[in-house]
């Protein structure tokens, strides 16, 4: 090992070690203690709050998170791989309408999301226009409910997804596609029996690109869901917030982040590489 | 750079005093635009002035010890779990000679009859703002389960209130420690979960004045703004099953270090035109006497912000709550939310 | 007729690829369109730069915005130095330990990253006497900076010829020296593109900085998130607009530079 490379690589793992190692053991640590009376750590063990997890209360969150979290996941890749077949198909100009793709995404998450609430509120310009055109006469509640949700995870994540899609699809083998014309298959045949098998690789890395962030998502569901849909992600900002109950909201973090890891694992064993 | 000098230099830097600096945590919407600057003026001092929402946002802050801040609004069933968990720092009247100004319902309030650790600021109850297109016009809680405004009501985020307004709606206390009492009082709320919009605080104000929001469970401090924006549109009700009492307090916490310099800001806001001129701002009752007679007539006959006594005879005062009762609470609450 | 057919699909494809970068930039049109209108609400009443003079009257929001900027720059700096000189030891050898712990802090989901931040703060705060401030805000938006930062600087380096720097040592150079003077030349745009990225991450983060954040470090996301609580705020959609084009414009340079 040359001296060099241990200089270079020293800062990083000392920053690593200080904001995820030992914040994440703390974590775990803390996920075995007992609340205090109005909050804080206390330390008696115990592991009340990994059982309090199996309660069907919290089960329901953690299914409504994944239910969520699927649909999202399902609209993403089913809007986005036209969208990378377009892109991977339009010769030159490729990389300006990928650059166009993600743009959005690196713009404000937060405001994207603030941009629906302004769209889908009861006085905002979907009701509006609606109400102008005649066809309704009271405003549609579009906000505040699972779907405003779906809609803004949707929103959010749909270029993570084309990213993964579009480099899947650019490296098909046209000429696979070419066989399939002469055998005789319609554009649409040629489509389901050979290019979307082919690209199973990264429809699955999507696929899990886009859950895992919708499975932890806390801004979407805070501000397009009202308080009732509470998915995992506001489960451990409350905990850790106004219920000041952190021994449990470490132990959902820790069972957030297991499941997060679990998937993310399994993804890069079956998917191309992308870190 | 060496490990002290470094310590040395971060500690120092969040405390950069040119000018003393006084920390103030307040809710929202409840001083005066220019409270701040007179202040800063007079005494030469600058104020960082940040608001919250709820009181466990507040205190979620500020239980660490070490949270930044000076001056703190508690309400009043906060004061005892506060002073329990050492965050408080005792009051010294001669730096007060304002005290006096309170008026007289609050010069020996039951959460600190010595206001050894508080100084009351502003008070209210919790009632229903409503539109008054609504038919009939809600005068009871159980208004606030009616299937016809099914996703037009918020209640308060807020575990006691909520936990208030189911408890009266079943005809108990507000301050009840009766486990049995609590778990119906959740099924009663969890019933209402599927009719509400949000939980919202003072946020809620916007969308009422908006027309999003038909009823909403909300402080008289909310409505009093929302129905001076709105006049004809809103309206205010003390519900018949009784109603929360609450009173906002000034404290300082332990943890600062310019304790005189807060005891100056508590004086500051007692002084009768002070606190008459944030009122006239912010729309609130004050609990200081001299200043109320210095409001114009609509405030002061304000039904919203001076209710009757007949009415105030249902008002209950929250109490703190011992400790096993305040967990089953904020279980009970997690719960509610994640139903 | 296979060729129509192609043709056909290919027309479709393009219609749907309209609807869906519609479907990406029409929300954030309106916001802009709507920071001109002169009404509060969502009618049309004519053209007004009432928001955006009502925007640079907020002192809170020049505040935080001021604050959010050097938090930024503070973290770019840091958080591109560190993940240039990671990446540059990851492509000379790599460590399984490192790669895990960037994933990681990839893959973790902000809100637990977050709390385990705060958890550890305060802990620490304990024993040192210290507060939430600039510095907690800078650390906690470094831990996921770097990552981006990495994924940038390594795709670049795997573009790159190893036997260029062999020759540089051949000709005497220090390993040092060949970095510096061979290496980094080299990675110069991505590293650029790298700390845009960075930048433009750091300014946006609401989740963990609203966890950490101290008295005196209120970040712009901070009074976005509050005032998009409150609901009817068309000052919002001014700063949005504002605060859009900007990224934008800085992603834009990116994304050339690292095509370059």
């Amino acid at each position: 090992m040359r001296p060099l490379r241990s200089w270079f690589i020293a800062p990083s793992i000392v920053l690593m070690a200080a904001t995820l190692a030992i914040p994440l053991a703390i974590i775990c640590v803390y996920s075995v203690l007992t609340r205090g009376a109005y909050g804080g750590v206390e330390w008696p063990w115990t592991f009340e709050n990994y059982s309090r997890l199996l309660d069907t209360l919290y089960g329901a969150i953690f299914a409504r998170s994944f239910g969520i979290a699927a649909v999202a996941t399902a609209l993403c890749l089913v809007l986005g791989f036209p969208l990378a077949l377009f892109i991977a198909r339009s010769g030159s100009r490729k990389n300006l309408y990928l650059s166009l793709v993600i743009l959005p995404f690196w713009t404000s998450f937060l405001i994207r999301t603030y941009a629906w609430m302004f769209l889908l509120r009861d006085t905002g310009l979907i009701n509006t226009l609606l109400q102008a055109l005649g066809l309704i006469r009271q405003p549609l509640p579009m906000l505040y409910n699972n779907g405003a949700v779906i809609l803004g995870l949707v929103y959010g994540y749909l270029p993570f997804a084309v990213l993964p899609l579009y480099a899947t699809v650019e490296r098909l083998d046209p000429s696979l596609l070419e066989a399939a014309a002469d055998l005789g298959a319609r554009p649409i045949t040629a489509l389901a029996r050979v290019t979307i098998p082919l690209s199973a690789p990264g429809i699955r890395a999507a696929a899990m690109l886009v859950f895992v962030p919708c499975l932890g998502t806390y801004l979407t569901s805070d501000l397009l869901g009202g308080s009732k849909t509470i998915l995992i992600g506001n489960l451990v900002q409350n905990q850790f917030t106004a219920s000041r109950d952190w021994p449990f909201g470490a132990a959902v973090s820790i069972l957030l982040i297991a499941i997060a890891m679990a998937l993310m694992l399994a993804a890069r064993r079956h998917g191309p590489d992308l870190v | 750079m060496n490990r002290r000098t470094f310590l040395i230099g971060v500690a120092a830097s969040p405390a950069c005093a040119r000018g003393a600096r006084l920390n103030v945590y307040n809710w929202s919407d409840y001083i005066a635009p220019d409270t701040v600057a007179n202040f800063e003026r007079e005494f030469g001092a600058r104020v960082r002035y940040g608001t919250y929402e709820s009181n466990q946002e507040m205190l979620a802050q500020v239980m660490s010890g070490n949270s930044g801040w000076d001056v703190v609004f508690p309400s009043e069933d906060f004061i005892e779990p506060m002073r329990e968990l050492g965050l408080l720092t005792p009051l010294r009247h001669e730096w007060l000679p304002n005290l006096d100004a309170l008026d007289p319902a609050f010069q020996k309030p039951p959460w600190d009859p010595e206001l050894r650790w508080s100084v009351p600021y502003m008070h209210g109850s919790t009632g229903i703002l409503y539109q008054k297109s609504v038919v009939p016009a809600p005068s009871a809680w159980t208004a606030l389960w009616d299937q016809r405004l099914r996703g037009r009501i918020t209640m308060l985020d807020d575990a006691t209130e909520v936990f208030g307004a189911c408890l009266k709606k079943l005809g108990r206390s507000i301050n009840s420690t009766d486990p049995a009492e609590l778990l119906e009082a959740k099924q009663q709320a969890i019933a209402q979960k599927p009719l509400l919009r949000a939980y919202l605080n003072a946020e809620v104000r916007d969308q009422v004045v908006a027309g999003d929001v038909l009823a909403a469970e909300a402080w008289a401090v909310t409505a009093g703004q929302a129905i001076a924006a709105a006049p004809d549109k809103l309206a205010f009700a003390f519900p018949d099953e009784g109603f929360a009492r609450f009173a906002d307090n000034i404290a300082i916490l332990r943890e600062s270090r310019r304790v005189e310099l807060a005891h100056k800001w508590i004086n500051h806001l007692l002084r009768p035109e002070v606190a008459a001129s944030i009122v006239s701002t912010t729309r609130t009752a004050t609990a200081n006497g001299a200043a109320q007679k210095l409001l114009p007539v609509e405030i002061r006959e304000n039904p919203v912000l001076y209710p009757s006594a007949a009415i105030l005879e249902r008002g209950e005062w929250f109490r703190a709550q011992p400790s096993a009762s305040q967990k089953l609470r904020d279980r009970l609450w997690t719960e509610i939310k994640s139903s | 007729m296979n060729t129509r057919m192609k043709v056909g699909m290919k027309k479709s494809l393009a219609v749907y690829a309209a609807a869906a970068y519609a479907f990406l930039y029409l929300p954030l049109l309106i916001l802009a369109v709507f920071s001109v209108n002169a009404s509060r609400f969502s009618v049309w009443q004519g053209f007004s730069a009432r928001w955006y003079q009502a925007m640079l009257a907020d002192h809170d929001l020049l505040e935080s915005t001021a604050n959010s900027l050097i938090i930024a720059t503070a973290s770019t700096l840091l958080a591109t130095a560190i993940g240039t000189l990671a990446a540059y030891a990851l492509w000379k050898r790599s460590s399984t330990w490192l790669s895990g712990s960037l994933y990681l802090s990839l893959v973790t989901p902000e809100i637990v990253t977050g709390v385990s931040l705060l958890a550890f703060y305060q802990w620490v705060f304990r024993y040192l006497h210290l507060q939430l401030g600039m510095h907690t805000v800078v650390l906690a938006h470094l831990s996921f900076s770097v990552a981006y930062v990495v994924l940038v600087v390594l795709a670049r380096l795997r573009t790159f010829d190893p036997a260029l720097e062999e020759a540089a040592l051949d000709l005497g150079a220090t390993e040092l020296g060949a970095f510096r003077r061979v290496t980094l030349p080299y990675l110069a745009p991505a590293i650029a593109a790298a700390a845009m990225l960075a930048f433009t991450v750091s300014i946006d983060d609401y989740v963990i900085t609203s966890l950490v954040a101290g008295v005196d470090s209120r970040t712009l996301p901070m009074v976005i998130y509050a005032m998009a609580r409150r609901g009817v705020n068309p000052v919002l959609n001014a700063v949005s607009t504002v605060v859009v084009v900007a990224l934008g414009a800085l992603v834009l340079i990116s994304e050339r530079l690292r095509a370059s």
